[in-house]
């Protein structure tokens, strides 16, 4: 044992002080002035008696106080424990970063890393506490800060590779966040990862403070893996039912070729077709099947190809269904030969979606025309009345789609301001110079989202040498105008429906905006929007969120979810319908209720980019986030020898001492109290 | 406290609260002002010559206090006597040794027993006696020789009068007594820490010359009673010895053998016809002024 303080130890001589107080307190502590001692003389007294000291469990006592508190005071500590707490590096806080993304499922790599993480348990010293995080491209707190070896290790044990990417950044914030909260000072972030290099960018700015080390564990070996990133879907109409023709694209990353690998297309169950390729290294092929026809919704696909040592990214789920054409009406005025060509031939050329179109004339449209259509177009020519009218409207109401063109012969009925998104005015002429140009357009509405980025399409290169002037509603909105500021579409909504009004014709008369590139995807865009179709993407990724309380979700009852792993949940209708999916496979949902429907399927796949085993420069990664380049396989735990003072603050034997020193002082005082009073009686 | 049931209607102030009062003559007039006051037949003496008695005609008395009257009624010469109460000599002896500065609480023995020699001097200037003092410890401090325009001076010393050396009854008392040539009323205020037989030995010489001797035994309450608990060294506050003393052992025996000196003391005293009253510091001064008073009336009473 060892004393901070020695010194203090002189104060042991206190220990003579009840001594002292045993033999002369009585006599010497206080002196009575009295008047005479001329009667207190002449009592005989035996002195000597007081002298002895009668009370040695009191004086034992009172001497034991004094010498535990003066041990408290001289700040014992044991050197042999500071030893041994020094060799373990003294208290230290760890977070163990065990990457559990996609890629750990490669051979044996999980193992390795699970091993890694165990061995760090095992390294840590009876003081040093240890966190568990498990990261993905999210990272989460698997076991909270414990000096618990046991449920450390159970919590590794319990770890399971995940579907997920791999991003090191949110891992590293959640460490460092973790350190800086601890009271400790040696703080250690270890991370154990195969190290894929699209884990960390450059904009990741986890950044450690000084004093905070980062130790890594690699387990990556070599990056040979063949993977099916994506496929293609080519649909074509055959005897009145959909082929659809699949293209599976396969990535080989590794740095050998991969000679001979069958690639097997399977549909519903089924193996419909194996073919054999060849991939070389750091290369993708394409393999195309025969085309299989596609008759019910949610038709479960999936290619497979080699047997590299990550399965995961081996397969691709899809899910197909029959694409359900939009079916368009084009009431035409009949005055012109080629007023609807443009449009006709625009809307043939479409595939996804396919459009139906159907083109009726002015004096033949009826109310019939407009059940079980999406979009109808009014292609230079007065708005219907009467009859027809109505059910125009509630057409609209309906969630229809109405697209007005504006030419010489447009008119709007006076009995439908509703529908209408503005007040058409008289056709005005830009044939002097080179007439009027798309000035504006509003990029921010689905029309012209696509045409958003640079180089995306030409507006300015069209002419329009007359067009209707308008004026829009207040509630309406104007999606482009032309260079003098006349609005060239203005959209207006009602009910649940969408009508949108084009000031110049779509065919060549008013301009020559039909011959440019950007009249097809215009057309098509115009369509979509109006028939509000939104396409069904054939697999989504790990990761997203997929709403199916949306308006577009099929089911709008209460769901049941069936998780690739089997995993049963169930949403209540009205509830929020937002589901993460974090597992790849394919996801069933039923409606809560009915089980012999065909389910709602959602096919899931791996972020191709987690295929990529490419690794960092761990180097490199350590440097910038730690702020200084230490070989993190060199960085390993440097034994410091703790100071007499830190071990006396750990150890703090002082306030033991001291508490058992005010103990005995406690029970002195009842004691001394005890026998005065049973000696006072006496 | 019995006497304010004996003197109904007395001012009995305690002695702590006279305390305060900073003035000795005023101390003295308020409470034998207030004493007198409370004392219905109480004798007022000094306003008058009294007659006092008849005695027979010895040749060389003055032919003028021959009482004719008595004379035709028995053809025998009387001479009419008086009670002269002026022109006595009146003296404090005080006591100012160490002993006497003994306070337990406010009072000490030595500013009580002040109180009361000022009471009484006052008592006896108002009577028109020569009042004097003599302080004394083993020797004489201080000595202001009986006069009837002294009472300033006596108030004076007694003020000053402060405990500083060890007394001695004894020897400083024979001395005293060479001090009066004329027959006095002498007041004697001390403790009397000492053998009854000294203390009797040494008061001897004071009755000579027919003086007339009032003793007051002044003592502190905790002299008494010895109140203490604790275990403590006591200090002779005259000597300076030290005792250590267990007051749960000696407490009985101490008060033992007070009561027995007291009792001794009064005896010894009343055979010699001597005035004795023990007073306590805790009482008031009027318990001391009556016993004063009243032995003054039954000494009259007697001749």
């Amino acid at each position: 044992m060892s004393f901070l303080a020695p010194l203090v130890l002189a104060g042991l001589g206190a220990l003579a002080v009840p001594v002292l107080i045993h033999l002369i307190q009585r006599e010497r502590s206080r002196v009575v002035a009295f008047p005479s001692l001329m009667f207190l003389q002449r009592i005989p007294y035996q002195s000597v008696r007081r002298r002895r000291i009668r009370q040695w469990p009191l004086l034992l006592l009172r001497a034991t106080a004094i010498a535990l508190i003066v041990l408290a005071f001289a700040r014992p500590f044991f050197k042999q424990a500071s030893l041994a707490a020094a060799a373990a590096g003294g208290a230290k806080e760890v977070v163990i970063l065990l990457d559990h993304s996609a890629s750990m499922g490669y051979g044996d790599h999980w193992q390795r890393a699970k091993a890694a993480a165990r061995e760090v348990v095992a390294g840590l010293g009876a003081d040093d506490r240890a966190t568990l995080v498990l990261f993905g491209r999210n990272a989460e707190e698997a076991m909270r800060a414990t000096s618990d070896r046991a449920r450390l290790d159970a919590a590794i044990d319990a770890a399971r590779v995940a579907s997920d990417g791999t991003r090191f950044g949110p891992a590293l914030k959640l460490a460092d966040s973790i350190l800086s909260r601890s009271p400790v000072k040696r703080r250690e972030a270890v991370l154990i990862s195969d190290f894929q290099k699209i884990g960390w960018t450059s904009s990741d700015d986890a950044r450690f403070p000084q004093g905070t080390s980062l130790s890594t564990m690699s387990v990556a070996a070599d990056t040979a893996n063949l993977s099916v990133p994506s496929a293609t879907f080519a649909r074509s109409a055959f005897a009145g039912q959909e082929r659809v023709a699949v293209t599976a694209g396969l990535t080989n990353r590794g740095d050998y070729g991969a000679a001979n690998v069958p690639v097997v297309l399977a549909v519903d169950g089924h193996d419909l077709e194996t073919k054999v390729v060849t991939v070389a290294p750091h290369a993708s092929t394409a393999v195309t099947f025969a085309p299989f026809t596609v008759s019910d919704a949610y038709v479960r696909g999936t290619v497979r190809a080699g047997t590299d040592l990550l399965a995961a990214d081996n397969t691709l789920h899809f899910v197909l269904s029959p694409s359900a054409p939009v079916s368009v009406a084009i009431v035409d005025g009949g005055e012109r030969t080629n007023a609807t060509l443009y449009l006709k031939e625009a809307l043939a050329v479409g595939t996804t979606p396919a459009f139906q179109v159907e083109v009726v004339p002015a004096a033949r449209v009826t109310p019939a025309l407009f059940t079980k259509r999406a979009v109808v177009i009014f292609n230079d020519t007065p708005l219907p009345t009467a009859a027809a009218g109505g059910a125009l409207e509630q057409f609209v109401d309906g969630g229809g789609g109405v697209l007005v063109v504006a030419g010489e012969r447009a008119s709007w009925p006076n009995d439908k301001p509703a529908l209408s998104p503005g007040l058409l005015g008289m056709p005005v002429d830009r044939l002097s110079g080179r007439g009027a140009t798309l000035g504006y357009l509003d990029y921010s509405h689905p029309v012209f989202d696509i045409f958003r980025a640079p180089r995306s399409g030409d507006f300015s290169a069209a002419r329009i040498f007359r067009y209707r002037a308008v004026q829009p509603n207040p509630a309406s909105r104007v999606l482009a105008r032309y260079d003098d500021g006349g609005a060239a579409a203005v959209e207006s909504r009602s009910g649940a429906g969408r009508v949108i009004l084009w000031t110049s014709t779509l065919d060549d008369t008013w301009t020559d905006l039909p011959t440019r590139p950007v009249y097809l995807p215009l057309v098509h865009q115009l369509v979509r929007y109006l028939a509000r179709y939104e396409e069904t993407p054939a697999w989504l990724t790990v990761g997203q969120v997929v709403d199916l309380a949306s308006a577009a979700a099929r089911i709008r009852t209460g769901r049941v979810v069936v998780s690739p792993a089997g995993t049963r949940t169930t949403q209540q209708a009205g509830a929020p319908g937002l589901l993460e999916l974090d597992e790849q496979g394919v996801y069933e949902i039923r409606s809560a209720g009915v089980t012999n429907a065909r389910p709602q399927l959602i096919a899931v796949n791996l972020d191709p980019a987690e295929s990529d085993l490419t690794p960092i420069d761990i180097p490199e990664l350590v440097a910038s986030v730690t702020g200084h380049a230490t070989p993190a396989s060199a960085e390993t735990v440097v034994p410091t020898t703790a100071t007499g003072e830190e071990t006396e603050q750990r150890q703090g034997l002082w306030w033991y001492l001291l508490f058992a020193g005010l103990l005995l002082l406690a029970a002195e005082t009842a004691l001394s109290n005890r026998l005065s009073r049973s000696a006072s009686v006496m | 406290m019995n006497t304010g049931s004996a003197m109904p209607g007395a001012r009995f102030v305690d002695p702590a609260v006279l305390a305060r009062i900073g003035n000795l003559e005023l101390l003295a007039r308020t409470v034998v002002d207030g004493f007198i006051n409370g004392l219905h037949r109480a004798p007022y003496f000094g306003a008058s010559i009294d007659f006092a008695e008849h005695r027979g005609y010895v040749p060389g008395d003055d032919i003028r206090r021959v009482d004719w009257r008595l004379y035709a009624r028995t053809d025998r010469y009387y001479v009419n006597q008086y009670e002269a109460d002026t022109n006595t000599n009146f003296c404090i002896l005080l006591d100012v040794s160490k002993s006497m500065g003994f306070a337990s609480r406010g009072v000490s023995k030595l500013e009580y027993s002040s109180y009361l020699a000022a009471c009484l001097a006052y008592l006896a200037h108002r009577q028109r006696d020569r009042v004097g003092i003599i302080t004394f410890d083993s020797e004489v401090v201080a000595h202001v020789p009986p006069s009837a325009k002294h009472f300033d001076v006596v108030l004076h010393t007694l003020d000053r009068a402060r405990p500083a050396r060890p007394g001695h009854l004894a020897g400083t008392l024979n001395r005293v007594a060479e001090h009066f040539r004329r027959r006095s009323v002498l007041v004697l205020i001390s403790d009397f820490y000492d053998d009854p037989d000294v203390i009797l030995d040494a008061i001897k010489p004071l009755r000579f010359l027919g003086n007339e001797l009032i003793v007051f035994h002044v003592l502190d309450q905790a002299e008494l009673t010895f109140p203490y608990t604790e275990a403590s060294s006591f200090e002779d506050l005259e000597t300076g010895v030290q005792l250590p003393v267990v007051p749960e052992s000696f407490a009985d025996e101490y008060r033992q053998l007070i009561a027995s000196h007291i009792s001794t003391l009064a005896t010894r005293f009343s055979e010699h016809r001597i005035d004795y009253t023990q007073l306590n510091t805790a009482a008031p001064l009027d318990r001391g002024l009556f016993s004063y008073l009243s032995s003054r009336e039954k000494r009259m009473r007697v001749r």
